[in-house]
């Protein structure tokens, strides 16, 4: 256990961007509340109020989001090529650490760390953000960004976000590990080269379109899966802001599919997927040592 | 006791080229034992297998430990220096020693600090800042503080200067080698460790060519220098090597007869790096 906790404080120490983009990103949005337009929408209901806040907060959240799966991406690429390529991977590999656990403590880098650090740093930057709006802002737009419930709702949302993408990009990240493991250079290239390839040859030589359709659903299914997107009898609300209808879930608790998200066979083929691919990217590190 | 390591029938093939041909061999504890052989003849392919770094054909024992399936285990009790300038440049010399005591169940902190205290290196100095001399000894500080039965050194000093090989050398005798420890070193400039060496084995084209101890070689080998009158009588002794020299011609005899072959000139125990040379070259006349 010992080990682990080493092998992750060692990931923070290489890769200092896991904690300086969150850190940037932040910096920025707090300058933006600081100098920016914040009387930008009037709204006279509670409803209003309330759809306001939960749109201005989600955005920050997903700002953070969007940017970490990015880095994310990127970092999986990177992470066991980058030791190959300077050669260090020989200094390492002299230490009495198992090639599993060096593949297991970098996916969970990816999957759960570095999404943690940028949740912490984006509830961060949204206190800040409110604190300062709710200062130089009309009590209205102030109050609206101050809902207790609406905050909890949205750490929940976060949460359940970061579990239930991990487990449905795991395969994905396994993917991009085993290409990190084997590549001698150009990792992005190999990492999109393979499934493409794979995706024309069939549709040239069957005339059939079914690893385009699983790789695509991979990619964008996620969210149709772990939400739900139908707006049914009360769970979704709509109101009228700035001239433009927003349509916003009511409340989270019905927008989770958890269930849905839990039981579906798609779910559990790509777990069992990603555990082929991470162990294929195991015994790639275990052969592969610098380049 | 079984020997520390154990090769046999060691086979290691990249494709259609054969980097070690059903290689034998044995190292002793408490050895200080030289791979020698030129560039590609296999050296860094046997250390690899021995490190459990890439997998191979026949068999293999090093520290009771089969390499390549259970390396984190073997790693507890061996440790390895592959070349200079493979410390991860990001890491910072306080950081390094951090990670190693922190997973390293061997690893003693206070005597990595007291030899890094010799240097003048600090602490909070990242290894890309450091020149390729001040990263050779970070570390041979870090290595030497694991309480290892077996060091293997790969080319340690490759691009470092005379004072830089020199003192990397004499921290490597002074502060570590005791009769509990094992150390393995390959290296193609052999002058550099002959005087450190118990034993040598030479290796080329992946096939061993010699595996003797030091003392060994000055009984089982002579060489004599041989005025040019007497070069064809001392040739009918059959030599497996000739070297001319400045008018004279040096032979080399393996299981010499020293009575007869002194008639001829001086006998003398070649040394390791004349020795090496004569093996290899007289392999190929």
């Amino acid at each position: 256990m010992n080990t682990y906790w080493w092998l992750i404080r060692r990931e923070f120490w290489e890769n200092r961007a896991i904690w300086l983009i969150p850190a940037v990103l932040g910096g920025l949005l707090v300058l933006a509340a600081l100098f920016g337009r914040v009387e930008f929408i009037a709204h006279n209901s509670p409803l209003q109020g309330r759809v306001f806040g939960g749109v201005v907060l989600f955005a920050f959240g997903a700002t953070f989001f969007a940017v970490m799966s990015i880095y994310a991406t990127w970092y999986l690429l990177d992470c066991l090529y980058a030791d190959r390529k300077d050669r260090s991977v020989l200094f390492w590999k002299s230490l009495p650490i198992s090639d599993t656990a060096t593949v297991l403590c970098k996916l969970a880098t990816a999957l759960l760390v570095i999404p943690l650090v940028y949740f912490a740093a984006a509830d961060l930057t949204t206190l800040m953000m409110a604190f300062i709006v709710s200062i130089r802002a009309s009590s209205t737009v102030g109050s609206s960004l101050w809902q207790s419930d609406l905050w909890l709702q949205l750490q929940v949302l976060w949460l359940y976000l970061i579990i239930t993408s991990a487990i449905w990009y795991l395969p994905i990240a396994a993917w991009l590990l085993i290409v990190s493991a084997w590549a001698k250079r150009g990792v992005m290239l190999w990492s999109i080269l393979p499934p493409l390839a794979l995706f024309l040859a069939e549709r040239w030589f069957l005339g059939t379109h079914i690893v385009g359709d699983q790789l695509w659903e991979r990619l964008v299914g996620f969210g149709r899966l772990a939400f739900n997107g139908h707006p049914g009898a009360g769970s979704w609300v709509s109101t009228t802001v700035d001239n433009n209808v927003v349509t916003t879930p009511a409340g989270i608790w019905n927008f989770l599919n958890v269930e849905g998200f839990f039981s579906s066979p798609e779910t559990w083929i790509g777990v069992a997927v990603g555990v082929v691919l991470i162990v294929c990217a195991i015994q790639l590190r275990l052969r592969r040592t610098e380049i | 006791m079984p020997p520390l390591i154990e090769a046999r029938d060691l086979t290691k093939k990249y494709g259609a080229h054969v980097a070690l041909d059903g290689v034998n061999f044995a190292v002793e504890a408490g050895r200080i034992v030289g791979l020698i052989g030129p560039n590609g003849a296999g050296k860094t392919s046997a250390l690899r297998a021995l490190l459990g770094l890439t997998a191979y054909q026949g068999h293999l024992q090093v520290l009771g430990h089969e390499p390549f399936g259970e390396r984190t285990a073997l790693m507890n009790d061996a440790c390895f220096i592959a070349d200079v300038a493979v410390l991860p440049p990001w890491l910072r010399v306080d950081q390094a020693i951090d990670f190693v005591a922190g997973v390293h169940p061997r690893f003693r902190r206070d005597r990595a600090l007291s030899l890094l205290a010799k240097t003048q290196i600090a602490g909070k100095r990242r290894i890309r800042e450091l020149s390729k001399g001040m990263k050779t000894q970070v570390h041979l500080a870090l290595t030497m503080a694991i309480d290892a039965k077996l060091l293997v050194l790969d080319e340690p000093t490759l691009g470092l200067d005379i004072l830089a090989r020199r003192a990397f050398y004499d921290a490597l005798v002074n502060d570590y080698m005791d009769e509990t420890r094992t150390i393995l070193i390959t290296t193609h400039q052999v002058e550099e460790i002959e005087n450190l060496l118990t034993d040598v084995i030479f290796i080329d084209k992946g096939r061993i060519v010699l595996d003797c101890s030091v003392e060994g070689i000055a009984t089982r080998y002579a060489a004599v220098t041989v005025a040019a009158d007497q070069l064809e009588a001392a040739r009918a002794q059959r030599p497996f090597y000739e070297r001319r020299l400045l008018g004279k011609v040096v032979l080399y005899f393996e299981h010499p007869d020293r009575d007869k072959l002194a008639r001829y000139g001086e006998l003398h125990a070649p040394s390791v790096s004349d020795l090496f040379v004569a093996k290899l070259s007289g392999e190929a006349q």
